[in-house]
């Protein structure tokens, strides 16, 4: 066990934890933040995916000691359930939630990418999700979800 | 400096006569191709992948486009579909094998030797009709590319004239009569048309590819090109069977995925002909061959290792860098590329037999690890997450050296970290 200071949300958070475990389990265990989800285990289905120095990533498959000092975002830091962010509002609106297993990753991802980049092509937002999967089959509203979130960032 | 320009454009005058244009043909004269000439041509096209640089991302196919940088500046692939005013459907037969040949457009400029015209150069009459076929069936586009960006003296045509007198050799291929069909058929095609020596041959500071070094590795968009000799990184030696399902799928469970530019290429080769593709592995796999029994040894050895968990090797507790390796391969690689820890879909490489850590720069590796790989659009393939959002510089310079160390027990790489800052986009 290791003291390990985080970054998550703009908070520090310390946890006491080994030091090899994966960003995911401290997330969800340790800090209470249940959005993030364990699907695969090996980065292959993006439902863990957290926002690592701005970047999107699978914190299934990061140890929390390389997290350390590093900005974490996660699902929870988009918004509230009274008060849901732009992201958030838009996954609403298009109801691109079935199971929502996926959907907090899928929100990650798409942050990443409207973050750098707040007027994507149909085609940049398209690549940009492909490594996140939903099993449900809602990828299409996902994409109307991430279009409809740009558009209304890019007004603001 | 002004002697020099001075000589090199006396030479440039002398060295070729001037090429004259050659008779502009409208494309309604040629009344209509064979249809097995056009599948041949499509066939040879796959094979050369005229697409990487004349078909632009999300573009027409073959309506060019495609920005090319190279040490002399940036050159766009030309539109080669039968548009008269802006592709080829102006040139004859004769002109376009002109062009395929001594790298001469219809018109009688010099084309720049981006376009492989140097391999071409040894194609044959067969192989050329077809690809005229094929191209001139196209869809015609009419679409300009957008204007070269060369720096001076190669903003000047003529140029290239030197160029060709150094490094063209127009000449066709020449059957070895010792060797057998499938292997001068695959000699040839990688020769010509395929122009592997394009990025597996080391290139001078002309941009002339080392005739010396054929094939001995060589470069593309900041990856290394393997190797295709003796010098094969490959600690197993490539079989016929595992490099023919390389070139055709990407995957060759001993030795390694298609990555980086190569992908573009397995993409298109899987549309070229099985039994060309084949020639090809075998032409190959006898150039890697070279000392059976030193490989064998090497193989048992590597099979040996691969066959061990990677993870469970402690390094020295004092080196600070190696632990770090180690701990960002258990958490963050293992779990798909470890030996018994085999899951979902069984497939990873092992990486003691992966040719990437075996290569004598990290370069592969690091853009591996750092993009991920993902097929082609609409191709099916492998597919790794890419773990440059995750790690830090400072965390792949420590998986590199402890791969380096622990899956190919090789000699430590030089500069890690200066090629880890290198090959960041």
């Amino acid at each position: 066990m290791t003291a390990i200071v985080l970054y998550v949300n703009g908070q520090t958070r310390q946890v006491d934890v080994d030091p090899a475990t994966p960003l995911l389990y401290v997330l969800r265990n340790e800090l209470g933040m249940n959005g993030a989800k364990f699907g695969c285990g090996l980065g292959q289905c993006g439902a863990c995916t957290v926002m690592l120095d701005g970047e999107a990533s699978f914190s299934c498959l990061i140890p929390v000691e390389m997290a350390e000092g590093r900005t974490i975002k996660t699902v929870e830091g988009l918004g509230t359930t009274q008060q849901p962010g732009i992201l958030q509002r838009a996954f609403i609106e298009e109801q691109a939630a079935q199971c929502g297993y996926c959907i907090a990753g899928m929100m990650m991802r798409a942050q990443a990418l409207l973050e750098r980049n707040s007027s994507p092509s149909d085609v940049e937002i398209r690549r940009h999700m492909a490594p996140n999967l939903c099993r449900c089959g809602t990828h299409m509203r996902i994409l109307r979800a991430v279009r409809r979130a740009a558009n209304r960032m890019h007004d603001v | 400096m002004l002697v020099a320009v001075a000589l090199f454009w006396a030479v440039a005058l002398v060295a070729q006569p001037w090429h004259t244009a050659i008779a502009a043909e409208p494309l309604r004269s040629i009344t209509r191709f064979d249809g097995a000439l056009v599948d041949h041509g499509a066939r040879l096209a796959a094979l050369g992948n005229c697409a990487s640089c004349h078909t632009a991302q999300d573009g027409p196919p073959y309506a060019g486009g495609v920005p090319l940088t190279t040490p002399f500046g940036t050159i766009y692939g030309t539109n080669v579909t039968p548009d008269p005013e802006t592709g080829i459907g102006n040139w004859s037969e004769a002109a376009f094998k002109r062009a395929m040949r001594k790298g001469i457009a219809q018109d009688g400029r010099f084309l720049y030797p981006a376009f492989p015209y140097d391999h071409f150069t040894h194609a044959t009459n067969d192989d050329l009709n077809a690809l005229y076929a094929f191209l001139m069936t196209r869809q015609p586009v009419q679409s300009r590319p957008p204007a070269n960006q060369l720096y001076f003296p190669f903003t000047v045509r003529e140029s290239v004239a030197v160029w060709n007198l150094l490094f063209l050799r127009n000449e066709p291929f020449r059957p070895d009569p010792a060797q057998g069909v499938e292997w001068n058929r695959g000699a040839y095609l990688v020769q010509s048309l395929g122009h592997c020596g394009s990025c597996h041959t080391p290139r001078n500071a002309l941009g002339g590819e080392q005739r010396r070094a054929a094939l001995q590795g060589g470069e593309a968009e900041g990856w290394y090109a393997p190797a295709l000799d003796a010098q094969s990184p490959s600690p197993l030696p490539w079989t016929v069977g595992q490099l023919t399902d390389y070139l055709r799928t990407g995957i060759a469970s001993d030795h390694a995925i298609a990555g980086g530019p190569m992908q573009e290429v397995v993409a298109s080769l899987g549309q070229a002909s099985a039994e060309d593709i084949r020639a090809i592995a075998v032409y190959v796999t006898a150039l890697m061959a070279s000392s059976p029994d030193g490989n064998q040894s090497r193989a048992t050895a590597t099979r040996r290792r691969a066959a061990q968990p990677l993870a469970n090797i402690l390094p020295a507790a004092n080196d600070a860098q190696m632990r770090l390796g180690a701990a960002v391969y258990a958490e963050s690689c293992a779990a798909c590329h470890d030996q018994g820890r085999l899951s979902s879909s069984n497939s990873a490489l092992q990486l003691p037999l992966a040719a990437a850590v075996y290569e004598p720069d990290p370069r592969n590796l690091i853009h591996i690890v750092r993009e991920g790989i993902s097929p082609v659009e609409g191709m099916p393939g492998r597919w790794m997450p890419a773990f440059g959002g995750s790690l830090t510089d400072e965390q792949l310079t420590a998986l590199a050296i402890y791969l380096r160390r622990y899956a190919a027990n090789a000699s430590p790489w030089l500069h890690v970290e200066k090629v880890v800052k290198e090959t960041k986009k």
